[in-house]
């Protein structure tokens, strides 16, 4: 097993728990063992744009810093933090970049952090989950599907904090594949959605439900006008918004089909043939939708 | 910071018989030292503790118990007047309840819970703040019979027995047997108890306890207990009022007799309020800070032992109060902390007593007044360590902790100890602590019987404060157990009364007159008035400086 | 302990106090009355949060005023009370889920993990693990991290996003005492016993014997520290 620094964040261990279960599981398979890292605070949610703001910065960094402090320590095999949650990802690879690319921040934030063992040093890497799959290589993955997800439609969205900005970025921006691929490693089939990539309202959701509502109608209907049978996300807000938001979405559209929304991660766990449900709360339940698939398959387990 | 080099001498003989005394404790001190026979411990009681030196007692001239043998400063104190002028009057009346709880600490706030479950509205009012008490500081734990092997007649036995048999029966019984009740009820309400994996408490042995029964919460058990009652009187603000820096300086009564509230002052204002209260629960705590036989004390800032010259002066009778418990092992270096409690679970644990030369000179687990004694007698004999003050004290080995139980155990079990001394530059996990018997218990006070009735009507009384409970000597995690158990009964007994009382004619200090005078009469002549409400620690040469006449903010012409 | 004097501020005004005093016993020894700001002089009750700068040093320092000793020059303001919300709750009403947080003490949630608490904390805690413990929903992490808070009040008065951290650690830490905690069963069968009457013959015995009755039977009681 291969031992990689793990960064839940708050909400993995909170209310989306399935999705870090479901991460931790299906890496488990492929042979790295997500080991949380010690100390971590909450990343700080969201990334501060005033080029003075610095007190922002200090989350992030403090969370790199313990991943620092893993070097030479034989607690991992790989170094590279692994973030699951699309929103943490981007607030911590965008307070990387930005101590990297400005020293006088650097040194402001480890003046700051004064009583810490040792500075940041700007040198360690994140990677996200989907990421990670597809340096494992195809092989691999098909290798250990035991339940092929024939006939299981599938639309990948991949919302904002995944792909902008460019420096944060895991797959091109404009025309990202990465989740279609392992979508297609699966053994499901790939529904395309015009509206993959569109922004699911995010913080929105707390003072301005119908907005969202409309949004989540539009990013659902693009799926289900080709014939999803769900929607598949790496981000808990927007695994929320898409999933209760649905609600205010049939509220304002007569017309609104309700499609069930899953992680990417609980969707591998169930190719892999892992259990069906990590649980988690759902607005449009799930299970209809999995009890007819397993009824259908033949074979497998 | 830390110890002066010439104490590294002793310190190194500590070091030499530490193997030995290791071997010793794991084969079973008792074996090597037996605990005193009631013949020894009488002898050596009569010898070197400061209750039983001559001139530590006199005879009070005035009050119900008078003619009889109090500890002196008590006596100093009581046969003071009071500070309200002859002619104070009493309306108007600022604040009207049901149940007046005077007093924030442990025994007061389980008092004002219990009232104003059973129905009262109550009006806690306190000297400093909410949980500013000897309730805040206690360390080791609190004694209940929980173990299959115990029992609550076993910790009646241990109790009255470490009392000299002079304790009430009946409240010995109400206090062991409802151990077990507040164990739970303190749980419930979410107290942090010590435990073993299975769920089990974590009990210790105690001095005088012949079974392991201290449940505890590391070494802030008192702390644990008193923020988490303190939290729930705050969770009550619809039945509870409370009123902190608003000590009571006296009882009034109506004109039938009965306790029918107190005057409150305001030490920052200089101004009275009037509490009028169907039923008072006395809940003041220790005695502490009055310095008896001049030792330092453990005892909190405000221990000045209000309530018992209030209660005196209203009729009610007091107990034992010949009788101090002075705590073995309070710190004696650095200056810093001169009089600190140790936690007896130190001993507990196996930190052993030794002098000077090294010696394990005594069982470490006699009974405090034993223990104590046992260690000023060894000073005495110029055993003792000598600081650079010229203070004496005894090394309290405490290294030997983290030998028998484990490293680690002193931080696990002891964090407020460690830091403490930590803080003065003092490991204790390699370096012994040096000891000597502070200030730290009242044992005796204001009688009470099981439901916390003194002789004046719709008078309570409990915690430290009342006398009975434990007889002329304290058992370890008693008080703790007092508290809890007393104060709880006291509020639901104040809001019992309460609801059958009613206040009859003027409220009246007539009972304070009637001291004045009979003070008079004796030809007392007091320097100053009672209650102190709070110690005199100002240097005396600022003191020359304050001019009591000079007030340029006495209020002109009102 | 020299006896020595040596001058420190009380405000803005320099006195003269014996090297070794503490920041109370000084106090007293300039000739204030302490009637507030003072409680058990023996660090457990936080009464005594103090503030202080050291000389030529920029760095505001807390500590507790009964065990912090002055240095030369230190410059020194007591802070014996601190503004603070304080939850009211029926605890019986409670679960164990985060969810107590967001509805008594939201701002728990503005955390900028920025270490200032523990910084100042004169408990020296680790004050920002345990906020973060309580973020993620983890009592049992906050109840263990905050043991020893004696809510002094000072991570509070220098928080920048104005959290309460010694207040929403006493609700978790008796959230944990009450709901989380393993339970005895010893003490169950104990207090059926209590409330059964068991004991009530041996007492009534115990309060029949005569004074010497009594005292042989204590002298002679076995001593037995095993737990059965």
């Amino acid at each position: 097993m291969i031992r990689m620094p793990y960064f839940p964040g708050c909400t993995l261990k909170t209310n989306a728990k399935n999705y870090d279960q479901s991460i931790k599981a299906i890496f488990r398979e492929l042979g790295i063992d997500l080991v949380e890292l010690p100390r971590w605070n909450c990343c700080g949610a969201v990334f501060s744009l005033s080029s003075d703001d610095l007190l922002r910065q200090v989350a992030p960094i403090t969370n790199l810093l313990r991943t620092q402090e893993l070097e030479g320590t034989d607690s991992v095999d790989d170094p590279r933090l692994v973030v699951p949650c699309a929103m943490c990802f981007n607030v911590l690879k965008r307070a990387n970049q930005r101590v990297r690319e400005n020293p006088e921040d650097l040194k402001k934030i480890n003046d700051f952090l004064y009583l810490e063992a040792q500075p940041y040093a700007g040198e360690v890497q994140i990677v996200h989950p989907i990421e990670l799959l597809i340096e494992v290589s195809r092989a691999e993955i098909e290798d250990k599907v035991r339940r092929p997800l024939k006939g299981l439609r599938v639309s990948p969205y991949y919302g904002c904090n995944l792909l902008r900005p460019k420096e944060v970025a895991i797959d091109n921006p404009e025309d990202p594949s990465v989740l279609e691929k392992i979508t297609e490693m699966l053994g499901a089939e790939v529904v395309e959605n015009p509206n993959r990539l569109r922004c699911c309202g995010s913080y929105q959701t707390v003072v301005d439900q119908r907005l969202v509502g409309d949004l989540v109608y539009d990013i659902v209907k693009g799926a289900s006008r080709g014939g999803a049978d769900l929607l598949i996300t790496a981000c808990p807000l927007c695994a929320f918004n898409l999933d209760f938001r649905q609600s205010d979405a049939s509220k304002s559209h007569s017309d609104h089909k309700e499609l069930p929304i899953l992680y990417f991660s609980e969707l591998i766990a169930l190719a892999f043939g892992m259990k069906n449900s990590f649980g988690g709360e759902h607005f449009v339940n799930p299970a209809p939708l999995m009890e007819n698939f397993l009824k259908k398959e033949k074979g497998g387990i | 910071m830390g110890y002066p080099d010439y104490m590294y001498e002793s310190i190194k003989l500590v070091e030499a018989t530490r193997p030995k005394r290791v071997e010793m404790a794991k084969e079973g001190l008792q074996k090597f030292l037996k605990p005193l026979s009631a013949e020894e411990r009488e002898k050596v009681l009569q010898e070197n503790h400061p209750d039983y030196q001559p001139d530590a007692c006199k005879p009070i001239r005035v009050g119900p118990n008078k003619g009889e043998y109090m500890t002196a400063e008590v006596v100093n104190i009581l046969e003071r007047p009071s500070p309200l002028p002859g002619d104070f009057a009493i309306e108007p009346v600022d604040y009207r309840t049901d149940v007046l709880v005077i007093g924030g600490g442990g025994a007061g706030c389980q008092a004002a819970l219990w009232a104003a479950k059973n129905g009262a509205q109550v009006i806690l009012c306190t000297k400093l703040r909410l949980g500013d008490a000897n309730s805040m500081m206690s360390q080791g734990g609190m004694q209940a019979s929980v173990n299959p092997g115990d029992s609550p007649l076993i910790h009646y036995l241990d109790a009255i027995g470490g009392g000299h048999f002079d304790n009430k029966p009946e409240l010995v019984k109400v206090l062991t047997s409802e151990a077990p009740f507040i164990v739970k009820f303190l749980e419930e309400l979410g107290v942090i108890w010590d435990r073993l994996p299975d769920g089990h408490y974590q009990t210790q042995s105690g001095g005088g306890a012949s079974r392991r029964r201290m449940l505890s919460a590391r070494d802030y058990t008192g702390a644990e207990i008193m923020r988490v009652l303190r939290d729930e009187v705050r969770n009550h603000p619809d039945k509870i009022l409370v009123l902190e820096y608003l000590p009571a300086i006296e009882l009034v009564k109506d004109e039938e007799g009965k306790v029918a509230g107190a005057v409150l002052f305001d030490m920052d204002t200089g101004q009275h309020f009037v509490v009028q209260a169907k039923a008072v629960v006395i809940a003041t705590g220790g005695f502490g800070r009055i310095h008896i036989g001049g030792f330092p004390t453990t005892n909190h800032y405000g221990a000045t032992m209000d309530g018992v010259v209030m209660a005196y002066r209203a009729g009610a009778r007091l107990l034992h109060m010949d009788s101090v418990q002075f705590h073995p092992t309070g710190a004696i270096y650095p200056p810093q902390i001169h009089g600190f409690l140790i936690t007896e679970k130190i001993r507990t644990m196996g930190g052993q007593p030794v002098n000077a030369r090294g010696e394990l000179f005594v069982y470490p687990l006699e009974p405090r007044d034993v223990e104590a004694s046992k260690y000023i007698q060894e000073c005495k004999k110029g055993l003792g360590v000598r600081t650079p003050d010229g203070q004496y004290g005894i090394w309290l080995d405490s290294p030997l902790i983290e030998i028998l139980q484990g490293p680690g155990t002193i931080e696990r079990a002891f964090p407020a100890m460690l830091r403490q001394c930590k803080r003065f530059g003092i490991d204790i996990r390699t370096l012994p602590m040096l000891v000597y018997p502070t200030l730290h218990y009242q044992n005796g006070g204001v009688e009470i019987d099981e439901l916390c009735h003194t002789r004046v009507p719709n008078l309570l009384v409990a915690g430290e404060v009342s006398g009975g409970v434990h007889g002329r000597n304290r058992l370890m995690g008693n008080s703790v157990l007092d508290y809890n158990v007393f104060g709880r009964r006291a509020g639901i007994e104040a809001a019992r009364i309460a609801k059958e009382t009613e206040i009859k004619g003027r409220l009246n200090v007539a009972h304070v007159r009637e001291y004045q005078e009979e003070l008079k009469r004796k030809g007392v002549e007091p320097k100053g008035y009672a209650p102190i409400l709070l110690p005199e620690y100002r240097n005396l040469e600022a003191l020359k400086r304050h001019r009591e006449e000079f007030d340029p903010f006495a209020p002109a012409g009102l | 302990m020299s006896g020595e004097l040596i001058p420190i501020y009380i405000y803005s005004r320099r006195y003269f106090v014996p090297e070794g005093s503490t920041i109370i016993s000084a106090l007293e020894y300039i000739g204030f009355k302490l009637k507030k700001g003072v409680g058990c002089k023996e660090g457990f009750c936080g009464a005594c949060a103090s503030l202080y700068r050291l000389k030529d040093d920029y760095k505001l320092k807390g500590g507790l005023g009964c065990q912090t000793v002055v240095q030369p020059e230190m410059q020194i303001v007591q802070i014996p009370f601190v503004p603070a919300p304080k939850a009211i709750y029926n605890i019986e009403e409670l679960e164990a889920d985060p969810e107590i947080f967001v509805r008594f003490y939201p701002e728990l949630y503005r955390c900028l993990s920025c270490n200032t608490c523990t910084k100042i904390c004169p408990q020296e805690l680790q004050v920002m693990d345990f906020v973060q413990a309580a973020i993620k929903g983890d009592f049992e992490q906050v109840a263990n991290l905050s043991f020893d808070c004696i809510m002094c009040g000072l991570c509070s008065a220098r928080c920048p996003a104005e959290i309460t951290q010694f207040n929403l650690a006493l609700l978790a830490r008796r959230i944990y005492g009450k709901y989380l905690a393993k339970k005895s069963a010893h003490l169950e069968q104990r207090l059926k016993e209590v409330e059964s009457g068991k004991f009530e013959e041996g007492y009534r015995e115990l309060a029949s014997l005569s004074p010497e009755e009594l005292k042989n039977k204590y002298f002679q009681r076995e001593i037995n520290f095993q737990i059965t």
